[in-house]
């Protein structure tokens, strides 16, 4: 969950009375931005982008426009562009236009919780507007400090003594980002960047820290984010479809955590345990639909769900059902594998039988009850399975279900769809449900 | 602001060799002790640890207490009411959800000034509670383990506190030996030490760290202790991507580090610079690099590339833990603790190939578990037969369900559409055990049902008389006739079957065909059982039915054992149970069926017989024959279904006939749980206590499917046939089911619509807006379009098409929805629905009989709700069966706070 850009990121500024550069959204009037202008400078057209989506300056993405037509000719061509970073890309929906701010210094300032200092930690320099990873780090200062007193103004004004800065910037700062940990500690932040802040004089010469972009991301974990009375729709990109319907069943007990790894991969693997979901994760690579973590004793009608929203998801293009764990402490193995063969058996039902190989690996309390309740429903499922105690290794397990999803692939689909009397083994899209 | 404790640290550790975490001496108070994880393993913990568990608190359960085999553990209020009754402790563990923790660690530092440790093993606690409940902790000089984490364990001192390391058997995985661990995941910390026992090494000291952003306790604070405890030889660490817990540390003991999750890397979206700050250079790859550089390796351990170092080795994959560990302790000299025990190679404890040829590199057989799994293994192969677990089966089965979409019906996952090109034997075989007979099957179930349908001088048939004659509808002929099939009517063919499953179950038998020398278990039969099975002088039907099922083709095992125990001459009943046990044997093994529908077979059958044979009046059965027909000749070779035909019609049906009739009869099979006769049957199971099965009357449950019909619901089927006998009346059509038949079929539907338009217009403009609706046409999903099908009925017109059968009411039918349409009646042409297809279905078959005047109006009325009762009855027997062996004791109540009061 993260937020970028400062059309959103004034409002949760404007919260603590943090100064910002002027900002208007892509739904202001020509007017309106001719008057910015004016007032201004110059404006840069900036697209809004859901989530996190990198470093957008060096990509080009920003436009800067003295003139109203130069500026409308980048919102034209900012409005709906796409930006690649990593992995990822995105789209951008709309563009804001935001004030230029007249300043002789740049500041960078961040904070988050440090696992090094193991505490809340700022980062500032007055050597900011450039990217901070490349600057030497006597130019930078880390600062861990008491959660329970907060960030104070000495932090700031030590911090900046030490690294030489302009004594006239220092006042204005010590002033002004500790209204920055009452934003961050609040509201259930766990990223807060601002980058940068320009020093504008204001009209009697002081200096006034603008923050010129903002960037933050939410502790999931923490509630307090719902204050902010947000939009939900602004984390929707974070998420598939899949993800967000699993995210709903997010409660403490249980763990549902999923990640889509591959759209068109073909072994689907409810996992058990962070550990089992990391070996079996990178184990699997790009034949693994999701990557999951459902450990954590989860109880059966969570299970249950879960169990329904996946294989609705994946299962009909899956040649493997994978569900494997280690040998779990807490977990009650009847209960989870219950769970998932009462949903399996519910999805057959549902959308009609699907060419599967189930292959299991798994230990911990009620073992045996789990997997012969798992054989049962398999045997009268007319599935192939293979179930695997504890003490064969999780990897080989693993090596096991790719093998078999090559098999699969070969010649094995279709074997196993003939033995269910389906016509082919031909794989139909997620959720479309057949013969409904 | 911390307290000083260990110097070396710039905050305060207070512990300072592994021996110290988790001890005999420490004392511990449970924070939500009965929760729903604590209550689980809390007590397993207890025990491990000697009963270390002093106290817990859950608000509001002052006085309650936690059962363990070592001695109630008191519950309290709140940590400040346990400490004034006295109890002291120096370890918290926290199970409080994730916004509580915060405040629980708070109230027990505030109030335990001898608290020492706090381990949370509660998840998904925010950033913010944790930098918090670290400021507490480290201003009060106390140790904090987790977030998130699954507790720590000591295997020398046999003790684990908060979580559940070891799971259920800490015994099992924790074996005493040198090795000390340290993993950010819990199930793996166990796992770790079950794969170090196949290289014979056990542990000392386990910490599960958790993997919150805020690590409390992390491996610096781990490898300082490893340091001073002497029982540590050497070390596992397993970690993940994200953080700097790694960073930099000082490892003097050897370690093997097992780094995972460089895949996440690519799924990780850093929060500008910041985030690269904090979130790039924390990868596994640089994870890997760390440890790498520590140990003085330059790649990854492997079987293929084993590197390693005398200060230690990385590897991605735990598997190559043991292996790792064994040799870079063999460089430091230093021996296994133990003999191997076990291996990790692949172990296949259960496996099917489902009828497909696997390669043989993937056909990976079933071998025997380890101990005590085998046992447990064997003892569940043992249990012959499914065991369902309980629930509420209130408006819930596992026998059916509708497809809203469809409409369509689906039974044991066999769609009713598929259902009504089975014979209503094959049908109801299939209600109980779930799959639809062979030929040998088929007609051993034939033989069975007629062997009991005859009810001359029962008084079954007699009670069917009586409500007969006070004019009764045919559901309460019938209700009053399977009253009196109850349990003791049943009983010698039950005991019967209960013999039979006593005396093979241990046998290995898979199919009741196989082959199988059974003279051993006949000798070991007592006289009096097998004089149980033997027939009486007055046991009629008994040699004709032996007869019957030894000229089928095949002998089965069960059948031959009943013959041999009898000396040749084995009772109706005792074939009944043999039969029974035939059919069910191979869906009991495979676990398709349970026992207790198994056992109850025969209560079954002579329900569906009776069912048949009380619908036709006294005065029509002998003693000799049923309908006319010889009961001799309707054992050897009649079908049920034919005779079920007979009991309706007075006659055998024809080819196309008996087609038609189990189509009709397949149709009705169930509308879903939530049908009405459905809820009355499982009403009637859910009354009598499900879970003890032996109690309920099955007899007394189809008579809450009977009951829970009616006039609305079964007996509405007439309405269709008399409007078609109405539009069809003086119209000379003598068979209906020829296609010539000449008769105008559109001009009386054009003129039925145009009367019908009138009388709609006349009663609207009356105000009446109940007037009276044409039965069988539109439907509330199939609607909307300009010509609209139900898919049902055009299921069955095309399976008509196909077997050469011609309806001349199903034609009349589909000019009627036009002529409605074209008549302004409605606005797009309506479907036909199913309901008529049945019908048309019956019409046609009593046609010949009403229109000579051998049937009487009041006769086809019967005759049509009692076929719908015979249909509904293979439903309604999978929904007892269902309910039986799934559902609890008065389940189908509705909670007072859901009913309404209208008044």
């Amino acid at each position: 969950m993260q937020l970028t850009g400062l059309y959103w990121g004034h409002k949760l500024l404007r919260k603590v009375e943090y100064p910002h550069a002027e900002v208007l959204g892509p739904e202001a009037s020509v007017d309106q931005i001719k008057d910015l202008i004016k007032r201004c400078g110059q404006v840069f057209i900036k697209p809004i982008f859901k989530g996190g989506v990198g470093k957008k300056g060096k990509s080009g993405l920003i436009g800067r426009a003295k003139d109203l037509p130069h500026a409308l000719q980048e919102k034209e061509r900012l409005y709906f562009i796409e930006h690649k970073f990593g992995n990822n890309s995105a789209k951008a929906d709309g563009v804001t236009f935001e004030g230029g701010v007249p300043a002789e210094h740049e500041v960078y300032f961040s904070i988050t919780d440090s696992t090094l200092y193991r505490a809340p930690m700022m980062t500032i320099t007055h050597h900011g507007g450039m990217d901070i990873e490349e600057l030497p780090k006597d130019k930078i200062r880390e600062v861990p400090f008491d959660p329970l007193t907060g960030l104070k103004s000495f932090h700031i004004s030590n911090a900046l003594t030490e690294l030489g800065a302009p004594p006239e910037i220092i006042s204005p700062l010590v002033q002004n980002l500790p209204k920055l940990w009452t934003l961050y500690n609040n509201y259930g932040l766990s990223t807060l960047e601002l980058n940068p802040i320009r020093m504008m004089p204001d009209a009697k010469g002081r200096l006034v820290p603008v923050a010129c972009d903002f960037k933050c991301s939410f502790d999931i974990d923490n509630p307090a984010w719902k204050r902010l009375d947000l939009p939900a729709h602004l984390f929707a990109s974070d998420y598939s479809e899949f993800e967000q319907e699993i995210n709903q069943l997010r409660t403490y007990q249980g763990q549902s955590d999923v990640f889509v790894m591959n759209p068109k991969g073909t072994i689907t693997a409810p996992t058990f345990g962070g550990g089992a979901n990391a070996l079996v994760t990178e184990l699997l690579g790009e034949r693994a639909t999701i990557s999951s973590d459902f450990g954590g004793n989860p109880p059966y009608e969570k299970m249950f769900q879960i169990s329904k929203i996946v294989f609705k998801y994946w299962i009909r293009q899956s040649n493997v059902l994978f569900v494997i764990g280690g040998k779990a402490n807490n977990t009650d193995i009847y209960e989870t594998f219950r769970a998932m063969a009462d949903a399996l058996r519910d999805h057959f039902n549902t959308y009609g039988p699907t060419p599967l190989f189930v292959v299991i690996g798994r230990g911990g309390p009620n073992l045996i009850r789990g997997m012969s309740y798992m054989r049962d429903t398999l045997e009268n499922l007319k599935l192939p399975y293979r179930i695997f105690g504890h003490d064969s290794a999780m990897s080989e397990v693993v090596n096991y279900a790719l093998n078999i999803d090559m098999w699969m692939e070969k010649d094995g689909r279709k074997q196993v769809a003939e033995s269910l009397g389906l016509e082919s083994g031909a794989k139909k899209s997620a959720k479309q449900p057949a013969g409904v | 602001m911390h307290k000083e404790g260990v110097k070396k640290f710039p905050y305060y550790v207070g512990v300072n060799t592994l021996s110290q975490i988790a001890t005999r001496e420490d004392r511990v108070c449970v924070l939500n002790i009965l929760g729903n994880e604590s209550r689980t393993v809390t007590p397993v913990s207890h025990i491990y640890s000697g009963g270390n568990i002093v106290f817990g608190t859950m608000p509001g359960r002052s006085g309650q207490a936690l059962d363990t085999k070592l001695g109630k553990i008191p519950v309290y209020n709140s940590v400040k009411e346990g400490l004034k009754a006295g109890l002291k402790f120096n370890t918290a563990v926290v199970y409080l959800p994730p916004s509580g923790v915060k405040d629980g660690v708070a109230e027990a530092v505030k109030h335990n000034p001898e608290l020492k440790k706090v381990i949370i093993l509660t998840e998904k606690v925010s950033a913010s509670d944790a930098r918090i409940i670290r400021a507490i902790c480290q201003t009060n000089g106390i140790d904090v383990f987790g977030g998130n984490c699954l507790g720590v364990a000591d295997a020398w001192n046999q003790v684990r506190i908060g979580g559940a390391l070891g799971g259920n058997k800490p015994e099992e995985s924790l074996v005493k030996g040198s090795i000390a661990l340290f993993s950010n995941s819990g199930n793996f910390t166990t796992t770790m030490a079950v794969y170090l026992l196949t290289k014979g090494w056990g542990t000392t000291t386990s910490v599960s760290s958790g993997k919150d952003v805020y690590i409390h306790y992390g491996p610096r604070e781990f490898f300082h202790a490893l340091d001073n405890d002497d029982r540590s030889k050497g070390a596992i660490i397993y970690v993940e991507p994200g953080g700097y817990y790694e960073h930099e540390l000082e490892i003097n003991k050897p370690t093997v580090a097992c780094v995972v999750g460089r895949w996440k890397a690519r799924l990780t979206k850093a929060c500008g610079h910041a985030g690269s700050l904090a979130g790039s250079g924390d990868d596994a790859n640089a994870k890997e690099k760390w440890f790498m550089d520590y140990f003085g390796v330059k790649s990854i351990y492997t079987p293929q590339n084993p590197v390693v170092s005398k200060k230690g080795a990385v590897v991605t994959n735990i598997a190559y833990i043991p292996e790792a560990l064994t040799k870079v302790m063999e460089l430091n000299g230093i021996k296994p603790d133990f003999a191997p025990k076990g291996d990790l190679s692949l172990k296949c404890w259960f496996g099917s190939n489902a009828n497909v040829k696997l390669p043989k590199d993937l056909d990976a057989t079933v071998v025997k578990a380890e101990s005590p799994y085998d046992e447990q293994i064997d003892h569940i192969n043992k249990q012959i037969g499914a065991q369902f677990p309980r629930q509420s089966m209130k408006d819930t089965s596992a026998a059916s369900m509708m497809d809203p979409g469809t409409q369509v019906t689906k039974v044991h996952n066999v769609s009713i559409l598929d259902c009504s090109k089975k014979s209503l034997e094959e049908n109801l075989v299939f209600s109980l055990l779930k799959r639809y007979p062979d030929e040998y099957g088929k007609n051993l179930a034939n033989a069975a049902f007629n062997a009991y349908l005859n009810q001359n001088g029962e008084a079954a048939n007699i009670a069917a008389d009586a409500a007969r004659e006070a004019e009764s509808s045919p559901n309460s002929v019938l209700s009053a006739a399977i009253s009196i099939i109850g349990k003791g009517k049943v009983r010698a063919a039950l005991d019967a079957s209960s013999l039979l499953l006593e005396t093979f179950q241990g046998t290995g038998i898979e199919t009741a065909t196989d082959k199988f020398d059974h003279k051993a278990l006949v000798k070991g039969l007592s006289a009096e059982a097998k004089k149980s099975l033997t027939a009486g002088k007055d046991d009629a039907a008994a040699k004709t039915l032996l007869k019957t099922v030894d000229g089928l083709g095949k002998k089965s095992i069960f059948i031959e054992f009943v013959k041999e125990a009898a000396g040749g001459n084995p009772s109706s009943d005792a074939l009944l149970a043999a039969i029974w046990t035939t059919l069910g044997w191979e869906p009991l093994i495979k676990r398709s069926i349970s026992k207790i529908t198994l056992t109850a077979l025969p209560w079954y059958s002579r329900i569906f017989s009776s069912f048949v044979g009380c619908s036709v009046p006294a005065e029509k059965q002998s003693k000799d024959s049923f309908c006319g027909v010889k009961n001799d000749e309707l054992i050897s070779k009649w079908s049920f279904t034919d005779a079920s035909f007979l009991a309706l019609i007075g006659r055998k049906p024809a080819e196309k006939e008996r087609l038609e009739f189990s189509m009709l009869l397949g149709l009705i099979i169930s509308n879903g749980p939530g049908t009405i006769s459905a809820q009355g049957s499982k009403g009637a199971v859910s009354s009598d206590g499900p879970e003890d099965p032996a109690r309920v009357q099955i007899n007394k449950a189809f008579v809450g499917f009977l009951t829970h019909t009616g006039f609305a619901h079964g007996g509405n089927g007439f309405e269709a046939i008399a409007f078609l006998i109405d539009r069809f009346k003086g119209k000379g059509l003598a068979d209906p089911s020829n296609k010539k038949h000449g008769i105008d079929l559109k001009a009386i539907a054009d003129e039925y619509a145009k009367g019908y338009a009138r009388y709609k217009a006349d009663q609207k403009s009356l105000g009446n807006i109940e007037y009276i609706k044409i039965p069988c046409v539109n439907h509330p999903v199939f609607k909307g379009k300009e010509v609209n099908y139900d898919p049902r009925e055009r299921f069955v017109a095309s399976l008509f098409e196909e077997k050469g059968i011609y309806n001349v009411f199903l034609e009349f039918y589909h000019n009627l929805v036009r002529s409605l349409f074209e008549s302004k009646v409605s606005s797009n042409v309506y479907c036909v629905n199913v309901d008529a297809v049945i019908a048309v279905i019956l019409l046609k078959i009593v046609w010949e009989a009403f229109n000579s005047g051998k049937m009487t109006d009041r006769e086809v009325e019967s005759a049509a709700f009692t076929t719908f009762l015979f249909g509904r009855m293979i439903g309604c027997a999978a929904e007892i069966d269902d309910h039986i062996n799934r559902g609890r004791n008065m389940d189908t109540r509705t909670a007072a706070s859901k009913c309404s009061f209208v008044g």
